[in-house]
């Protein structure tokens, strides 16, 4: 998975040439229809993912963690209560080893404020959660739509794509992704709706980083429908009359569902790390609604870390392990559907 | 700070200068009370490392861009205690500690300002041989050209703005404009000699000698306010009259001065010639100045807010650190803006000041050790005309008090609570965690507020400071800081609270108050020539402020300074509210 | 081949100027569609406490009620010619590349972006050295001992690196090296002042940015090492009897080097147009910091400097890996 710099989309293409060419070979194998002993390859490749322990590990944590985003928030107690009794009058440091953990506050409390850290942490799961997921579909549907039309029709149309692709590869994204946040509006009417606050930041971050993401779907989703177009398959369904659209949403498209999921899969750590990149830079959620970026923000630039490291540990914890089973499920993913890069 | 549309302001007496004066204190400048010996505090109320030894090579620290080195065109505390090294207004702050610091004495001038013609014309004596660093002699020209360059806004913005309030022909454009025929153009300073300058206002202005102690009154020849050097680029190598000047300055990033060989200690006592050199570098990060002040790689920290939360850890658990720390109370008031037009009801505005944790608000700053004191007056200890008390239980129920809170909401018809937005700054450390446990608080009450926030630059020129913008966007709080530009209470109050002050963009009176009690009672303050009676009359105007509910104090400001064990001649500067940096040296 | 180089030549000068171009309609056009007015702009520079006249003469000077495309023809034109601007008493020649004359600091952009690229320079420089030499190393052992505990060790910490934030690295290092141990101290010291603190001072940087970059690159060089030793041409060379280790590097790596040292390029133009997050969490004062000090004094000369500076780096290594890629692989040419 292509990340550049520093934890954004950066340069295009994917791993090894011989990728791009495998996986459709592999795919097509199976998914022609010629079964093989009865089997699909959707039941070869999750027999092949059940038995990559490591992936399944992801697994299990990512849907640990949405059942955490989805329902934590109403388990846990307020984010945004203050304790000020539970911490140090002189350092404002929270008493007690690793940070005032207790039964009370399983994770301990934040600095200054005295804030539940377990509940900030599950709120803030939520939002990068969600403005991960969203994103990522944002990006996968551009990507694809553009990627598929591009490697298919060619000619002027590819080259147009193709360019305006190297020219989203060209901005230095995280800049502008900041700058972005600070030009738009705090109230927004879209469609008759007033937006303002959280809701319309949130809906800000997710067009922001699928917008900037959907080259890397874009450029991937491209290669895949060159080498696929030349198949016969597109020559037979040709033969029966069938025309562009068709083609490309009934034929090639079925048949790129195992680099789109896998792309897709490994394409939200990377979102997850942007959102947390843009919160650390003071630009993602607005609090005093949690994000795990603007934790480690806090921690780090005010200093807190010096003084109580859980305070920056367990945001950063968090960030960490879900980048990480994404990224193994991910993986495990891609190695089921092409045994070749094995 | 003052508006254009001042109009009635009659004599504030002169004797408000002199009355500092009578605070005691040593005359001929920074030897005070010399206390050899360090403990916790101890600069702030003596000198500590009193010394007269020359030499070394002193390293200063500052963790932001300075808005500007040209004296003429900054506008923060940091930057007036710092440019005296290199620059000499025409009067300056007495350099002793305590309230001694807050007396004005002469520097240019041979004395303080001579009014007449009912405090509309001041007159000053320059002190004769005073050079510039190329050798010149500072004449009365070279100050009128200095106040001259204050009107080139569009090239030196950032200065203050009193002598386009205050002189008679505000509507000079600068020096650079048409540059042959508006040399020494301006008409309302006038040079009658070579060794004295007179100003001509529009209205009386007793506290004008509070004026020219800005920096900005400090000359400049025209001949070297051109080329390399000159308009925008004069910030690059500032004429000096003072004991440094600038050798090499690359900007934004490190200065380096050295002695004005030029300077006469004789005429200018209020500052030192110590160090031989004094490299001063900027946008250092603040842990790395914190660490470099502990290391004894640096041995000032210029910008005066004090040490991060690493280093007050170390330092307040180290008893040979805390020694060498000071925790003083730095004049600033932290609080917010409760604005009377989007929330026009004076019950609804006590309901939020009963509401307010003033404990979760303090430690949004640092806490009761190092953020400060909470507040119940708009007026800090610091400033003249000073008086406590404590309307809405800040401090026998600083957890905030929720019955009286609901009970005002009752009262103004809200029983159920409102909702309004929370205005503040989101590089102002403090400010956005003081936003954050003022709306936790609110909400106890069932006051939701939903908090927006913007970068400093913006904040009073684009956001808070522009009064459509508030209304349309229904700002009912605004988080903010003040000090006052000189140390009285007209300093500190007018600007925050007289109803003239309302302006549409860069606007201080953010509560937008106009109160027919508070006008007319600062009128009273200026007509009144009698110098108690003045200095009564500030806390009925903080107190009605109060009443109205228009400003929640939260903290008067507290920092906690290192000041490394080898710097010499270390003390509080009471009007900077930070040490005073033009007397420092280093032990030998 | 020089076609080829003309082409890409030209097409880059055409993606400059599309990027200067949204650029400038992001910047200056968004808020003025969001409602902001000239004179709210001009307000941002006047200091604490303008007068009207202030704000209206700043309007003035900093040419900010021109149209929009009489802006965009200045900056343009600055870039080829050279621009003057007016300090006050003079007019000051700004020579090409004149990247504009920034608002807050009343000086010209340039020379304020130069006195930065040092730093990003060698951060982004050393980084990459430490990176590539180290991915490509252990992605070379992994790929040879594949299945191993070395192997699995390798990929294990590869996919640490990549996964974690670099900020938290970052911090996590600087807790550790710097405050407690206090071993290392991360403050830019130029190399021509003094080479050895010079590295010093930045090991901890280059460290941290390298640990996420070379994760990967063991990544990449592991699966590009695995497809290549399976093909024929190394059975054969090894059938030739010539010494593994030439096998290794001089067939094998050699193939599966090119896609990473493409890659290499491109992530090294992108990091020379600012490693924001590493620069912010260090302190260290590049391109990255400069950026977003712009962003947060909406100086838009500023903005608009850098962020073509920075396309420039990206575009010119896009330009020269595929120039390079074109010498190396002759189909490429043909396109």
């Amino acid at each position: 998975m292509r990340v550049g710099s520093e934890q954004l989309m950066a340069a295009p293409l994917d791993v090894s040439p011989a990728e791009t060419q495998a996986s459709p070979e592999a795919l097509i194998q199976g998914m022609g229809g010629r079964k093989i002993e009865g089997r699909s390859l959707g039941q070869i490749a999750w027999m092949r993912l059940r038995r990559d322990k490591v992936a399944m590990a992801g697994a299990v944590f990512i849907i640990f963690l949405i059942l955490v985003a989805v329902f934590g928030p109403y388990i846990v107690q307020n984010p945004d209560t203050y304790h000020p009794n539970l911490l140090n009058q002189t350092l404002l440091s929270p008493n007690g080893p690793f940070g005032g953990i207790s039964l009370a506050h399983p994770f301990g409390v934040d600095p200054q404020s005295g804030r539940d850290l377990l509940a900030r942490v599950v709120v803030g799961s939520r939002y990068s959660l969600l403005i991960a997921f969203l994103a990522t579909v944002l990006a996968v549907v551009i990507g694809v739509f553009f990627g598929l039309i591009a490697g298919f029709f060619g000619g002027w149309v590819d080259t147009l794509i193709a360019r305006t692709m190297d020219v989203f590869l060209a901005f230095p994204l995280l800049v502008f992704a900041i700058a972005l946040v600070g030009v738009f509006p705090s109230k927004a009417t879209i469609g008759g709706v007033t937006l303002t606050g959280n809701t319309l930041r949130v809906l800000m971050l997710i067009f922001i980083i699928g917008f900037f993401s959907w080259p890397y779907m874009g450029r991937i989703i491209r290669g895949q429908t060159l080498s696929l177009r030349e198949r016969e398959f597109v020559d037979a369904a040709r033969s029966l009359g069938a025309r562009g659209p068709y083609i490309l949403f009934r034929e090639l498209l079925p048949n790129m569902v195992g680099p789109i999921l896998v792309y897709a899969t490994l394409l939200i750590p990377t979102n997850i790390l942007f959102e947390a990149a843009l919160s650390y830079l003071g630009v993602g959620i607005i609090p005093p609604t949690p994000s795990w970026g603007a934790m480690v923000s806090d921690a780090v630039q005010n200093q807190w870390y010096y003084i109580d490291p859980m305070y920056m540990f367990i945001p950063g914890m968090a960030i960490f392990l879900t980048v990480v089973a994404f990224n193994l499920f991910g993986d495990g993913l891609r190695d089921a559907l092409d045994p070749k890069s094995r | 700070m003052i508006r254009r549309q001042i109009s009635g302001l009659a004599a504030l007496t002169a004797a408000g200068a002199l009355a500092l004066a009578a605070c005691g204190g040593s005359s001929g400048g920074s030897s005070g009370t010399g206390s050899g010996s360090s403990s916790y505090n101890a600069a702030v109320s003596s000198v500590v490392n009193p010394s007269s030894a020359k030499g070394g090579t002193m390293t200063w620290d500052l963790n932001v861009t300075p808005d500007s080195t040209d004296y003429q065109n900054t506008y923060y505390a940091y930057m007036w205690d710092f440019v005296r090294l290199y620059s000499m207004p025409l009067v300056t702050y007495k350099s002793c500690p305590g309230k001694c610091g807050l007396q004005l004495v002469p520097s240019l001038a041979t004395s303080l300002g001579t009014p007449s013609d009912g405090g509309r014309v001041w007159t000053y004596h320059l002190k004769p041989n005073v050079k510039f660093q190329n050798g010149h002699t500072v004449t009365s020209a070279d100050v009128k050209y200095g106040v001259e360059r204050t009107f080139a806004k569009s090239v030196l913005p950032a200065g203050p703005i009193y002598y386009q309030v205050l002189l008679q022909d505000n509507k000079y454009p600068g020096p650079y404009v048409d540059r042959a025929k508006n040399i020494m153009g301006l008409t309302s300073v006038t040079t009658p000699n070579p060794t004295t300058v007179v100003f001509h206002l529009n209205q009386p202005f007793a506290d004008f000698n509070y004026v020219v102690a800005i920096p900005q009154s400090t000359p400049v020849e025209p001949s070297w306010d051109t080329g390399a050097h000159g308009g925008a680029n004069f910030q690059l190598d500032p004429e000096s009259t003072g004991p440094y000047q600038f050798q090499s300055y690359t900007l934004n990033k490190q200065l380096t001065l050295v002695p004005n060989k030029y300077w006469n200690a004789a005429t200018d006592s209020q500052v030192k010639q110590l160090a031989s050199k004094i490299v001063v570098n900027m946008n250092v990060n603040q842990s790395t100045v914190d660490q470099n002040l502990l290391a004894g790689y640096a041995q000032m920290d210029i910008h005066g807010l004090g040490v991060q939360a690493a280093a007050k850890d170390k330092i307040l658990t180290s008893p040979s650190l805390k020694a060498d720390s000071d925790n003083p109370v730095n004049g600033f008031l932290r609080f917010a803006y409760i604005n009377t037009k989007v929330i026009p009801d004076v019950h609804c505005r006590e309901a939020i000041e009963y509401a307010a944790d003033k404990t979760t608000l303090q430690d949004a700053y640092g806490g009761p050790i190092v953020g400060g004191q909470i507040a119940s007056t708009v007026m800090p200890p610091t400033v003249l005309g000073y008086k406590s008390f404590d309307l809405y239980k800040a401090s026998s129920q600083p957890g905030g008090d929720v019955k009286d809170a609901k009970t005002q909401l009752q009262q103004c018809g809200k029983a159920g609570g409102f909702s309004f937005n929370i205005a503040y700054r989101t590089d102002t450390p403090g400010d956005p965690q003081a936003a954050t446990a003022l709306q936790a608080a609110l909400k106890n009450v069932g006051i939701n507020t939903t908090l927006q926030g913007f970068p400093t630059a913006k904040y009073y020129t684009n956001f808070a400071g522009v009064p459509a913008y508030v209304h349309s966007h229904d700002i009912g709080v605004a988080i903010g800081g003040w000090g006052a530009d000189w140390p009285d209470g007209y300093g500190f109050l007018y600007d925050l609270s007289d109803g003239q002050t309302i302006i549409p963009a860069g606007n201080t009176n953010i509560s937008e108050i106009n109160d027919p009690v508070v006008n007319s009672l600062f009128n009273q303050a200026t007509t009144t020539t009698n110098q108690s009676a003045t200095t009564a009359i500030w806390p009925k105007i903080d107190m009605q402020i109060m009443k109205d509910a228009a400003i929640l104090p939260i903290v008067y400001q507290k920092v906690l300074l290192y000041r490394p064990p080898n710097v010499t001649n270390v003390y509080m500067d009471d009007f900077y509210g930070m040490y005073n940096y033009a007397v420092l040296g280093l032990k030998k | 081949m020089i076609t080829f180089i003309i082409r890409r030549l030209l097409a880059t000068v055409l993606l400059l100027i599309i990027v200067s171009m949204i650029t400038f309609a992001i910047f200056f056009l968004l808020p003025r569609l969001a409602g902001q007015t000239s004179y709210n702009l001009a307000a941002q520079y006047v200091g604490r406490n303008p007068i009207p006249s202030q704000i209206h003469a700043m309007e003035a000077r900093l040419g900010l009620n021109e149209p929009l495309q009489v802006q965009f023809g200045r900056f343009l034109k600055g870039i080829v010619a050279g621009e003057t601007y007016s300090s006050g008493p003079n007019r000051v020649h700004c020579p090409a590349p004149c990247l504009g004359y920034s608002w807050r600091n009343q000086q010209p952009v340039w020379p304020l972006l130069t006195s930065n690229i040092p730093v990003t320079l060698s951060l982004a420089v050393g980084a990459a050295v430490i990176w590539l030499v180290s991915g490509v190393a252990i992605g070379v052992v992994s790929a040879l001992r594949r299945g191993t505990i070395i192997d699995r060790l390798s990929m294990g910490t590869a996919l640490l690196g990549v996964s974690l934030p670099i900020f938290f690295t970052g911090a996590l290092a600087l807790l550790l090296f710097s405050f407690h141990w206090h071993i290392f101290n991360v403050q830019y010291v130029g190399i021509t002042q003094n080479p050895l603190l010079w590295a010093k001072n930045l090991i901890l940087p280059w460290v941290t940015l390298a640990f996420l970059y070379s994760a990967l690159y063991a990544r990449l060089t592991r699966a590009g090492m695995l497809e290549t030793m399976n093909e024929d041409y190394i059975r054969t060379a090894r059938a030739k009897g010539l010494p593994e280790r030439t096998v290794i590097l001089k067939h094998g790596l050699r193939a599966a080097l090119t896609p990473i040292l493409t890659i290499f390029g491109l992530d090294l133009g992108l990091l020379l147009g600012g490693a924001v997050l590493t620069e912010v969490t260090f302190s260290l004062h590049g391109l990255g910091l400069f950026t977003i000090q712009a962003i947060n004094n909406s100086d838009l000369p500023e903005i608009m400097g850098v962020v073509l500076l920075a396309s420039f780096f990206i575009v010119i290594a896009n330009m020269i890996v595929d120039i390079l890629y074109a010498a190396i692989d002759p189909r490429v040419r043909l396109q």
